[in-house]
């Protein structure tokens, strides 16, 4: 059947360009949902949240607005976590007075956090976030919600670095220099 | 390929997966009266065995405290002596108030880590048994998560 070619040849042609302009769509899509357009370059969600301290006393992040600010998320069920805090301490006893600040996130119960601050003689409030922690450290790029995950803003208010995992001590400390 | 620069986060976050895929959860009744629960745990990662948590519903179907098998041991320096469980855990809940033919809710938290040094909150997964009849072999295994297949294979 000779005049059947070119229709199915037309039906190959309008196949290919509708796969065309499907990944297309599907590379657009990916873009839109997975690139880092979602996550907040200002940190004005984070600096106007308040939670409570291990007392029980609301502490609103904005306190610390015009510091340098690095907001460590952490829970004491979390050992990398809280294998990197004593770099936390150590940096804030050295540049606390040239307007640094650390406050920690704890994604855990305050009496658990207490004890563990006790223990290092943590030298930065630890505040107690519970889901609504995680959640809000996923629009600050925290994509899979998990800890530890720092996020240092500047004097402005914009996050300068966000960073899932522990963090160097060599990467902090450049960016700390950098910023005070 | 331009396209695909941004695509992903900072280079921290190297390909780590979510707590459903790092810790998969699935579950299959064996008779009537018991369901085997398991946790496939990826390469690179591991579970707590004293966060390892297990409820079944509705109520009535009397979920025992299930007995977990040893983990390994790590010294903790805040917790002390810790168990995990790498690869595979497999857990039987005995449910004695079930019935058979009974749909079964199995819901499981559970809490990990990956070795690059990040933790995962409580995590809860679920599936849904169908308790074979008496004298009826085995479900099949329900994953919480069932992977999905790729576009190209």
């Amino acid at each position: 059947m000779p005049d059947e070619r070119p229709a199915r040849s037309r039906r190959g042609w309008l196949f290919a360009t509708v796969a065309v302009a499907a990944l297309g769509l599907g590379i657009l899509a990916a873009q839109l949902w997975i690139r880092p357009a979602a996550v907040a370059k200002d940190a004005s969600a984070l600096l106007a949240i308040t939670l409570p301290d291990t007392s029980g006393r609301e502490q609103a992040l904005g306190q610390w607005r015009g510091r340098v600010l690095v907001v460590n998320f952490w829970a004491t069920w979390c050992a990398p976590c809280r294998e990197e805090m004593p770099l936390f301490v150590r940096a804030q006893r050295e540049m606390g007075a040239k307007g640094l600040q650390f406050v920690g996130i704890a994604v855990d119960d305050a009496a658990k956090v207490r004890a563990f601050a006790d223990e290092i003689g943590l030298n930065y409030p630890a505040l107690v976030g519970g889901y609504g922690a995680m959640e809000l450290s996923k629009t600050l790029g925290n994509s899979i919600m998990a800890l530890p995950f720092t996020v240092v803003v500047d004097r402005t208010g914009a996050v300068a670095l966000t960073h899932l995992g522990p963090i160097k001590e060599a990467q902090l400390d450049a960016i700390l220099r950098q910023l005070l | 390929m331009l396209l695909f620069i941004g695509v992903g986060a900072s280079a921290a976050d190297v390909k780590l997966l979510p707590p459903e895929q790092a810790f998969r959860f699935a579950a299959r009744a064996l008779d009537s009266r018991t369901v085997e629960a398991r946790f496939t745990v990826a390469d690179g990662y591991y579970l707590y065995r004293d966060k390892l948590r297990f409820a079944a519903e509705p109520q009535a179907v009397g979920l025992a405290a299930p007995a977990l098998p040893p983990g390994k041991v790590k010294e903790d320096a805040f917790f002390g002596r810790v168990e995990t469980f790498r690869d595979q855990v497999v857990v039987r809940l005995v449910l004695a108030g079930a019935q058979p033919g009974q749909a079964v809710t199995v819901r499981a938290e559970s809490q990990g880590c990956a070795d690059v040094g990040v933790c995962y909150p409580p995590n809860t997964q679920q599936v849904i048994v169908t308790l074979p009849a008496a004298g009826s072999p085995p479900g099949p295994l329900i994953e919480a998560h069932p992977q999905k297949k790729g576009w190209f294979n």
